[in-house]
């Protein structure tokens, strides 16, 4: 029972801290503090336990939760980023209004978000998804102005993919007369497969929605962009990643890999789509000029990552997928607290091109950002490497050379717009208007100094998550990877980070010694870097602004979000239908009548010539 | 077997009926108690019934009335079922009461709260006889004290409306009255079980064109598209106490008297396929007819219409979990709509509109309303952990039980209303609470008194939405009774 009791202290938790923040202002930020860490806590000490147990009985279904080392890793990983988040939150919400409504949704978020890893049946795995769904709609709309239809989106696309799930689990249950997951793995061999793959189909609704898969996406950069730094950290960091976690346990906890497989047509169509949700949004990412929404963007692309990664279903992908959705979690969620923090110092500026320099203001900052940069395109000896190393070790591997190339197609696109951000943010110019600036707060820099640390150290050190991922795997039936502490050893060749390390070295002496044997260099002032000593007056230029200007008249003509368009074309179709059906609401009694007794003159008419009742 | 002892039913109609007759007399008496009435006749009605529970799950109680025996007496017949509804009458009829202790503050109150009385005294009259004249009689009642107390206010709109509303109930008064008419002709019996037992199933056009008489009248109160058109008109400019009750309760009893006529007289199987998507379509048009709506109370009367469908429908698949999931809905319904329109009221008064446009900022202002006002709208877009999550749950649940291609389309057509349902409701989510007003005016919540009401109705919607167990073991004796016509007979005709 102690996996039902935390939840009730969650959300009881929750509660009070809403109670208590509406009464003592300052005890709601302690309370918020102290029962994310306890959640994290209790959710680390259930390391290896494997367990389930029936926690509530609703309209016949029994409910369950349980947990193994699939969703335990999961678990810590939201409540790790949501300890750290509601840290950073401390300072970034200090001043707002209603902050006591904000913590609440935030664990609520959290909660929701635990439920749904620790579900061991269908329906509360549901219960817990809306929990979420709503929770975070709260969240998006928390800064009000343009924000509002932001979480419209979010929330519409939201109903749609849970009802979606939500028939999937009974269409299942007609089939297979339970919704617990441990039960459907084993009854599931006997379903044809057609159905199956109906089954699937409405699930990767829902599950790619959350994931923002295209043709998902368009709720995505709006309401990532929109929500409160903190919160967008979560966001972009585990929430989407529900997705994943639902795509995993649909294909290799119920389906289980010797069905899934051979399905035909399936893997190849979720391969595709993972292609081009890495290949566009990369690009659309470039275009962008507002910071939050650049990452957003790169969310998407990311995710095709993943989402490549768990499809493609070899050992190597499923364990680089997994991975990498651990390591994105930690780099974009980062990310998105470094350009919060700039956004806390600036006042809530985000566009990239009124902003530059900052590097002397905030290095702490830059630092972080930094390393969640060169975690995002997977430099060697950060996190991102080894798993993108392992995805497209796969690819190429497994000759699927269009897969592979996309991938890197991606990675080079990654590179770009990681530059703009970090050029645009703290290199160039520094306007004038942000000459006092301030350094990051300690509750903003502890949070982004933990996570560049793991970053590092996952980098360093890859056999240490990917121990437990390893033994995920196993549990979906897949041989295990060998894993070392610095690597991983194959039949196709070895990842061995000592021999990156030494490399990265000698590479460093070398160019620290070609440096040194070059002419002394001059420094000059950060406003006169451009124009090599000659004067131009400051506010005449600046180089943050339209960036990568040519490529950008390059791409624009061609990419546009068309799927976005759609879907606001179609919305626009339904409200002009919707008031066209209110016009048969005339207001004129007489045709009211006419609706009465027409409707009986016609039922009394088709019975008498066709009796069809 | 030993006999057990109950109050009797009667009482449930009595005492209200007489209650209300008691307040023009008590005006001059007394006349600071007569709001009270209401109060103590619903919570007595309230209490009966809840007590009245464990004896009819175990068998239906049958009351006669001067008369013989039983084919040719006036009879009550309390199965689960007709319980079921004068539980959730006497519940709403008990809270809106204590709401309008405040919210009535101008007009005749004497009116209002005998009209009210027999309003719900008429929904309980319906859903408790066992006699299809009885059942106009009782259906009268309830109609013509909601054209009164639709245009209580006296405003235009109200006289307007509730003249519009005069004319097509009466042509549906009259409908059903000749239905009734052609039955008695053929039959020579009005008792509803001794209707059944002659009738084995409807197969001529004799019997045909009867039914459909009386459908088109009952469905016109029970809101069936395209017999609504009344609907938005009056529910939208009655008092928000009275709107709840009739979205809440008056459109369902209208629904269930229809049931009733074609589960146990008619046994129209082949009618329900036709149900089913006329319940889809009145689903479809209500939550439509909504999304576009900027006055608040028209957009609660068009998802009324919509939930109405919702419930049809889930009736319409005519098996027990189907029948579950219509009364579960209904339960639910009446509480979400209930607590919205309740909370709607001050909300209205406070700002002096209707507009959605004009409640911008009350999350902050009528903090406690407004949090009400949310835990309705999510209950009523069907998420957890509320009581609409159960109910949509269930239906869906029935319709997907029966494995064919046709529900599952009509399933999806559900899916696309409720998306739209969702759009409407979460806009005025933040209206409420994430854009600015502009008058920077203080703090100011709700009367007390119509809070007291609110709070329960939340309270309950939460609870049930959690632990729903706990009345489904009634739920599916009210669904099995409706559905069983041979058992109703056995238990009425002995």
């Amino acid at each position: 029972m102690i996996l039902f009791y935390m939840m009730i202290f969650a959300f009881v938790g929750a509660f009070l801290i809403y109670f208590a923040g509406k009464s003592f202002p300052r005890i709601k930020e302690i309370l918020a503090v102290v029962i994310s860490f306890l959640l994290f806590l209790f959710v680390a000490l259930l390391y290896g336990k494997d367990f389930q147990i029936n926690y509530h009985n609703f309209l016949g279904f029994h409910l369950f939760l349980r947990i193994n080392m699939f969703s335990w890793l999961f678990a810590l990983t939201i409540t790790f980023l949501g300890f750290l988040s509601i840290i950073f939150s401390l300072s970034y919400m200090k001043d707002k209004k209603n902050n006591a409504f904000y913590y609440m949704n935030m664990l609520f978020v959290n909660i929701a978000m635990l439920g749904i890893v620790l579900a061991g049946d269908l329906i509360s795995f549901f219960i817990f998804w809306e929990i979420m769904s709503w929770s975070t709609f709260l969240l998006i709309s928390y800064k009000k102005g343009s924000a509002l239809p932001a979480s419209m989106k979010y929330i519409i696309m939201s109903i749609i993919g849970s009802l979606s799930m939500l028939i999937g689990i009974l269409y299942l249950y007609d089939l297979t007369d339970t919704t617990i997951i441990s039960q459907l793995s084993h009854i599931i061999r006997f379903i044809n497969k057609g159905d199956v793959i109906f089954v699937v189909i409405l699930f990767s609704i829902a599950f790619g929605i959350k994931n923002a898969v295209i043709p998902f996406h368009n709720w995505l950069p709006p309401a990532h962009s929109e929500a409160p730094s903190p919160f967008s950290a979560i966001l972009s960091g585990i929430l989407i990643k529900m997705g994943v976690y639902g795509f995993l346990l649909l294909f290799y906890v119920i389906i289980g890999l010797d069905i899934i497989f051979h399905l035909t047509g399936l893997t190849i169509v979720l391969n595709v789509l993972a292609a081009i949700t890495i290949i566009f949004p990369t690009f659309l990412a470039i275009l962008q000029n507002d910071a939050k929404r650049l990452l957003a963007w790169s969310t998407v692309a990311q995710a095709g990552y993943i989402f490549m990664g768990i499809t493609y279903g070899t050992e190597l992908s499923v364990a680089g997928g997994i991975f990498h959705f651990l390591n994105h979690a930690i780099f974009k969620a980062l990310m998105f607290l470094a350009v919060g923090a700039i956004e806390y110092r600036t006042k809530g500026i985000r566009d990239l091109n009124s902003l530059g320099g900052f590097i002397k203001k905030m290095p702490f900052t830059f630092a972080a950002m930094l390393i969640g940069a060169m975690g995002l395109i997977g430099l060697p000896l950060t996190n991102g490497f080894v798993s993108k190393w392992l995805i497209y070790k796969t690819l190429i591997l497994n000759g699927s050379p269009f897969l592979a190339f996309a991938a890197l197609i991606g990675t080079w696109g990654t590179i770009l717009y990681s530059y703009k951000l970090i050029h645009n943010i703290f290199l160039g110019q520094l306007p004038a208007k942000f000459e006092n600036i301030q350094k990051a707060p300690f509750s903003m820099k502890m949070p982004m100094m933990i996570l560049s640390t793991i970053i590092i150290f996952f980098g360093i050190l890859p056999g240490i998550p990917l121990q437990f991922i390893n033994k995920i795997i196993v549990s979906f039936g897949y041989h295990p990877l060998n894993v070392s502490l610095f690597g991983i050893v194959s039949d196709s060749g070895n990842l061995n980070i000592i021999n990156i390390l030494a490399a990265t070295f000698v590479i460093g002496v070398l160019i620290v010694l070609f440096f040194r044997s070059g002419r002394k260099s001059v420094r000059v002032d950060q406003y006169d870097n451009y124009a090599a000593g000659s004067f131009i007056p400051k506010e005449k230029y600046s180089y943050t602004n339209s960036f990568y200007a040519p490529l950008d008249r390059f791409l624009n003509s061609f990419l546009k979000d068309y799927i976005d368009i759609f879907y606001c074309k179609s919305a626009a179709l339904i409200r002009h239908f919707c008031n066209g059906i209110r016009k048969i609401y005339t207001g004129y009694v007489g045709s009211y009548v006419m609706y009465i007794l027409l409707f009986l003159a016609v039922l009394i008419f088709v019975q008498l010539n066709w009796s069809v009742f | 077997m030993k006999e057990i002892t109950y109050i009797n039913p009667v009482l449930l109609i009595a005492v209200p009926l007489a209650l209300a007759f008691i307040i023009p007399i008590l005006k001059f008496v007394w006349e600071k108690s007569i709001k009270w009435i209401p109060v103590a006749g619903f919570l007595f009605d309230l209490i009966v019934s809840i007590t009245l529970i464990p004896i009819v799950l175990q068998k239906n109680i049958i009351v006669k009335i001067g008369g013989t025996t039983t084919p040719f007496s006036i009879n009550l017949v309390v199965g689960p079922a007709g319980l079921l509804l004068s539980i959730m009458i006497s519940l709403a009829g008990f809270l809106v009461a204590i709401y309008a202790l405040k919210y009535i503050q101008e007009g005749d109150k004497t009116k209002y709260h005998i009209l009210f009385m027999l309003l719900l005294t008429g929904a309980i009259g319906v859903v408790l006889t066992g006699d299809i004249f009885n059942l106009f009689v009782f259906f009268e009642v309830l109609c013509i004290s909601s054209y009164a107390l639709v245009g209580y206010l006296g405003n235009r709109a109200g006289i307007e409306s509730s003249i519009k509303y005069l004319i097509q109930g009466s042509i549906g008064s009259s409908l059903l009255l000749v239905g009734i008419g052609l039955i008695y002709g053929q039959y020579g019996t009005l008792n509803m079980a001794d209707l059944a037992a002659q009738i084995k199933t409807a197969d001529s056009i004799s019997l045909f064109v009867p039914m459909f008489f009386m459908i088109t009248g009952l469905g016109i109160e029970a809101a069936i598209f395209p017999l609504n058109s009344w609907l938005p008109d009056a529910h939208s400019s009655a008092p928000s106490s009275i709107s709840a009750v009739l979205s809440g309760i008056a459109i369902e009893v209208g629904l269930y008297a229809m049931m009733r006529i074609l589960f146990t007289i008619f046994a129209a199987e082949s009618f329900m396929g036709f149900l089913l998507f006329l319940g889809v379509i009145t689903l479809l048009i209500g939550e439509m007819s909504a999304f576009s709506q900027n006055n608040i109370k028209r957009m609660l009367a068009y998802s009324s219409i919509g939930q109405i469908g919702l419930i049809v429908f889930a009736f319409s698949i005519a098996t027990a979990s189907g029948l579950s999931g219509g009364f579960f809905q209904m339960i639910s319904h009446t509480l979400n709509k209930a607590l919205l329109f309740l909370a709607t009221g001050f909300m209205i008064y406070r700002t002096g509109s209707m507009e959605i446009s004009s409640f911008r900022g009350l999350g902050k202002k009528m903090p406690l309303t407004a949090l009400f006002f949310t835990i309705g709208t999510f209950s009523i877009i069907g998420l957890p952990p509320f009581v609409g999550f159960a109910s949509k749950f269930l239906i869906f649940k029935a319709a997907l039980a029966k494995q064919e291609l046709l529900f599952i389309i009509l399933i999806a057509v559900i899916i696309l209303t409720t998306v739209i349902e969702g759009a409407y409701f979460f806009r005025i989510i933040q209206t409420l609470y994430f854009k600015e007003s502009d008058d920077k005016s203080s703090k100011q919540e709700s009367a007390i008194t119509a809070l007291i009401p609110m709070f329960i109705f939340a309270l309950l919607i939460l609870i049930l939405g959690i632990y729903p167990n706990w009345i489904m073991k009634f739920i599916h004796s009210a669904a099995s009774e409706l559905l069983n016509k041979m058992s109703y007979l056995r238990s009425v005709l002995g």
